[in-house]
Parts: C-alpha cells; sequence; structure tokens
C-alpha cells in the first residue's frame, strides 16, 4: 500500500494479505529428547501449519468488527497479531494509535498479588505511565465493582470477578483502538450491561473496536461489521447479520456433516458386532 | 538451531510491520533503552516475588535468616565430625561460601523459568520480555540482603576476631557476582522458552559446580593437590566461582583485599557474556509467544 495514501485513509486498522504460519518443530514442552528425535527420525506430515492467511480487512474509525468463527480458525491469531504479540509471517498490518490488548482478559493476573496490586502490575505491563494509572486506579475499582475483596489475592476471586476486573483494566487505559476477546458474556445482567454501556461509549469517541465472540446476539446487537473466519481464512465480511447467517448455515452444515460420519462409525459398529 | 533449514521457505514476501532486523549493537543499545523506560514494570515484580516468597510460608522471610545457617550447621557437621577436618572458624569459613552460592542458585532456579511463568501475560501484552530475568535476578538481592544479617551475627557473637573494616567490599565482589549471574539467567531464560528439560539439567550442574568450586575447602588446597596434573590447577582457577569465593572469603574470614585482578577478569568475561546473552535473547524474542 502507498505511503501517501495510507495517512489520509480514515482506517484505525488495516490488514493486507496477513498470514501468520507457526513451526510444528518448536512447541510447548519441546524438550531436548523430541529434538533429537525430530532430527533422527524424518517425520511424515506437515512441520509447518497457516493459523492464518490471506487475511485482508480495514477497520473504520468508529467501527466495531466482530469476528467469529468455529474453534481454531485463528480468531485468537488475529487479535494477537493485530496487538503486535505475534509477527506476521507475511502480509502488512497497520494499526494506528495505542491498543489495548489485554486478551484474554484476566488470564494474566498474578494469582498471589491483590486486586489493587494486579491493576498496578497489568499497567507496567501495558507501558502506562505510573502517575496516569494512579489517577485512573479509583475509576477502574469502582467500575470492577468488587467491593473488599479489592484488596484480597486474585486466588480468591470468582471467575466473574476476575473478568470483571480485567475488563475495568482493559478498558480504562483509553486505547484508540481496543481488542477484545471473549469477556462481553461475563458477569451478571448489571455488569453486562454496564460494559455495554462502555464499549459503545468507546465507540462513539471514534476508536476502532475487534470482538472476537461465540455469542451471536452480541455480534448482531453491536457491531456494525462481521467477519467469518474458517481454517485461517476469511469467508464472509459485511454486514453482521449476513455474516451471521453464513455461519449459522455452515455450523448446521458441519453438524450435520459429523452427525452423518457419527452415524456411519456407530453403524460400522453394529454390523461389526452382529 | 540452525539445521531446521525448513524454518526459511516463506520470506521472499512483501513488506511486514516487522522490526527492522538490528545488529548486535543496535539489540543491545534497544535492551537498555527497553530497561529504562520500564523501571516501574522491573519494581513492581520484584516487589510482587519479594511479597510472594514472604507471605506462603509460616516464618516468612525469617526463612532468609534460617536457611543458610541451617545449610552451614549440616555442612559443619558433615565435615568437621565424618570428614574430620579441624580448620579453625571452620564455619565461618564456608558461611562466606554458602551465602554468595544460595543467592547465585536461587537467582538462576527462578531465573529460568521466569519467561515460561508468565506464559499467558506474554500472549496477551506486548512489553520487552528482557525485563523479566533481570527482575528474577535482581530480586534474589533481597535474600543475600537478609543473608548479611546472620553473618553479623557470627562474626560479632563468636568470631570478633575475623571483624574487620575489609567486609565494606562485599559489595564490590555482589556486583560481580550480579552481572555474572545476569548473563546466565538471561541466556538460560531464553533457552528454557525452547527447551523444557533446560531447568532439570542446570539443577545437576549447579551442583557438581558447588562441590568443584572452593566453597568447603580452601583454593590453596586445590592448587597443592593439582600442582603436578597443572592442566586441572589451571582450569579449576578459570572457574569464576574461584575467584568468587575466595574474594568473598578474604574479605571476611581472611581479612585481606580481595582478589581485585580476578575479579576484574571475571567481570569483563562476564560482560561480554551478558552482552552475548542480550543478542541471543533479542534474536528469540519474537518467537516466544508462537511457542510458549
Amino acid at each position: 500500500m502507498d505511503h501517501e495514501e495510507a495517512n489520509s485513509a480514515p482506517y484505525a486498522i488495516d490488514v493486507q494479505g496477513l498470514g501468520v504460519e507457526y513451526s510444528l518443530r518448536f512447541t510447548r514442552k519441546t524438550t531436548f529428547r523430541d529434538t533429537f528425535k525430530n532430527l533422527t527420525t524424518r517425520r511424515d506430515g506437515p512441520t509447518h501449519f497457516w493459523a492464518l492467511r490471506n487475511v485482508s480487512f480495514r477497520v473504520a474509525h468508529g467501527d466495531c468488527l466482530a469476528v467469529i468463527g468455529p474453534n481454531g480458525a485463528g480468531k485468537s491469531t488475529l487479535l494477537q497479531a493485530l496487538a503486535g504479540i505475534i509477527q506476521p509471517t507475511e502480509g502488512n498490518i497497520d494499526v494506528r494509535g495505542h491498543i489495548s490488548s489485554l486478551l484474554t482478559l484476566g488470564a494474566g493476573f498474578d494469582q498471589e498479588l491483590s486486586g489493587r496490586d494486579n491493576i498496578l502490575l497489568a499497567g507496567a505491563f501495558l507501558g502506562i505511565d505510573h502517575d496516569e494509572m494512579a489517577a485512573r486506579l479509583p475509576g477502574i475499582i469502582e467500575f470492577a465493582d468488587i467491593g473488599p475483596f479489592i484488596d484480597a489475592s486474585i486466588r480468591t476471586y470468582s471467575s466473574g470477578m476476575r473478568a470483571r476486573l480485567g475488563f475495568s483494566i482493559a478498558t480504562a487505559v483509553d486505547p484508540d483502538v481496543l481488542l477484545l476477546d471473549e469477556v462481553l458474556g461475563t458477569g451478571d445482567e448489571v455488569f453486562r450491561a454496564k460494559s455495554r454501556a462502555r464499549v459503545q461509549e468507546l465507540m462513539k469517541a471514534a476508536r476502532g473496536i475487534v470482538l472476537v465472540t461465540h455469542d451471536m446476539h452480541w455480534v448482531t446487537e453491536f457491531c456494525n461489521r462481521a467477519m467469518l473466519i474458517e481454517k485461517g481464512h476469511v469467508v464472509a465480511l459485511g454486514e453482521p447479520d449476513d455474516v451471521v447467517r453464513i455461519h449459522q448455515e455452515h455450523s448446521t452444515a458441519a453438524r450435520a456433516a459429523r452427525d452423518a460420519e457419527l452415524a456411519r462409525l456407530l453403524a460400522g459398529a453394529a454390523s461389526a458386532r452382529t | 538451531m540452525l539445521t531446521f533449514a525448513p524454518m526459511e521457505t516463506v520470506q521472499e514476501v512483501r513488506p511486514t510491520i516487522r522490526a527492522v532486523r538490528r545488529g548486535p549493537f543496535g539489540l543491545i543499545l534497544e535492551t537498555l533503552r527497553e530497561i529504562r523506560s520500564r523501571q516501574r514494570l522491573v519494581r513492581y515484580l520484584v516487589q510482587a516475588d519479594l511479597t510472594k516468597k514472604g507471605a506462603n510460608t509460616l516464618l516468612g522471610n525469617v526463612w532468609w535468616v534460617l536457611d543458610p545457617l541451617l545449610q552451614m550447621a549440616v555442612y559443619v557437621v558433615f565435615i568437621t565430625i565424618v570428614v574430620g577436618n579441624r580448620t579453625e572458624g571452620y564455619p565461618l569459613f564456608i558461611f562466606c561460601a554458602i551465602l554468595p552460592w544460595k543467592w547465585f542458585s536461587t537467582s538462576i532456579g527462578d531465573g529460568i523459568t521466569s519467561v515460561t511463568s508468565q506464559e499467558r501475560i506474554i500472549k496477551q501484552v506486548q512489553f520487552p520480555k528482557i525485563v523479566l530475568p533481570l527482575a528474577a535476578v535482581v530480586s534474589g538481592i533481597g535474600s543475600f540482603a537478609f543473608g548479611m544479617i546472620p553473618l553479623a551475627a557470627l562474626l560479632i557473637l563468636f568470631y570478633a576476631e575475623h571483624l574487620s573494616a575489609w567486609i565494606v567490599l562485599i559489595p564490590i565482589v555482589a556486583v560481580v557476582q550480579f552481572v555474572f549471574s545476569l548473563a546466565l539467567v538471561v541466556f538460560l531464560s531464553a533457552a528454557n522458552v525452547f527447551f523444557r528439560d533446560v531447568g532439570n539439567l542446570v539443577r545437576h550442574v549447579l551442583r557438581l559446580w558447588f562441590y568443584l568450586s572452593p566453597a568447603l575447602y580452601s583454593a590453596t588446597k586445590i592448587n597443592e593437590v593439582a600442582e603436578r596434573g597443572g592442566i586441572v590447577s589451571t582450569i579449576f582457577n578459570l572457574n569464576p566461582w574461584t575467584t568468587l569465593f575466595e574474594s568473598y572469603r578474604n574479605v571476611i574470614f581472611y581479612d585481606t583485599a580481595p582478589l581485585w585482578s580476578g575479579l576484574a577478569a571475571v567481570l569483563v568475561a562476564s560482560l561480554v557474556l551478558l552482552g552475548l546473552a542480550i543478542i541471543f535473547f533479542k534474536r528469540l524474542e519474537p518467537s516466544f509467544a508462537k511457542v510458549l
């Protein structure tokens, strides 16, 4: 993309031809023994796989883009790439402005520290100035609304409380671009209404939002655009209603195929017994 | 790792937002800048670590005082009664070694897993990962500082004749040890992301290293025994812990100057090693989030 054009374009996020490739040589918990095995024996099958390939889309200012798709489609990988946590193997990502990227909210908390310490720690990880964080602390605590638990260690929190605290931190840092992964369904009715209001507030402030969710209700109600990803490729991109319909057709078809396969296997087992 | 050639298959594609590949000096400068801008994060991580270590046990930080004393007691019983060593002031003699070694082995132990244990935050937030091994080694200073309490108690109560002004030089020896530990930890923490058994291996290497260094015996003894071999003596004296243990012992036990030239050599070698370790770390850093 031409640089001049990029500067004038009113996009918060511009992704062109993004591809992320994972090596299967090194996965978590590799040991010397595995490596030795890999070196000495030729394994069949792929040594690499593309978690995302040829993904192109833009998020305009004030857009809220929903990313939907089956498990393992590459949704979370996309958010990680947007946040700069993993580097793309090919393609271009252009994100303008400050990103907040507490993706799976609350997962990065330190179990032994209090909620208050975790807020400061998260702020330090995100690179926010201490004075700014101190100024925001009361607001974050108030929004999370977990009462005296704020000074208890995170170990004692319920998963709902953890998610609430995570959401408060992620949205209190005033990002230009907000990346949310599966968060809106957390907490009770009251907190859900509150978080809905907060997300709408951020949308109004002309900031880009990319939201990964399995809740189709949120997609159609909240977002003005949606993208369906399957097996690392963009299958549909456009109006939320249309994209959700395609997703539901696909998942119905997938379920039907799975049921047929299951029926076939059961029939095979039954015939083998008789 | 260079043997895995297929890694290079998709390099020809379009320009990306991938950071420019910096030269070795660029990487080191960038690291220094990152550390300076994230001082606060290092401080929080250290504080968190110290709180946690103190909070989970009944006696809390008292263990930092008791641990080296109990360890000393075990060695004293073992060496004086079983082996039959009758060196004057032997408890203090080995305490000079146990204290810094405890600091070293806990720094290495905590440091190796410093990156892998923060797996979840690494996958959520983009931040300079170098702060993790740094914080692990810095928080080790806490246990060493607490160890000064039993050392002072031993000196004042039982070994007043060994007390001298030379002990103010302990921090200088400690600085050399700090740089040396940091270099090893930066290297090992990155390697552990790719091979989780680095930790197991290092545990055994550390134990062997302790017994092969002049901790429970003096360096002069080894040099007497090994004179004929020559090479054994050379290797023994190249061991950084020979210099470090002897220097600690000089200022605490023998009331003389530390091994100045030896310390300078270890410091220079450690700084070079640290530079190499930082380059190694920075080169692997981009793939941490994918591998973890």
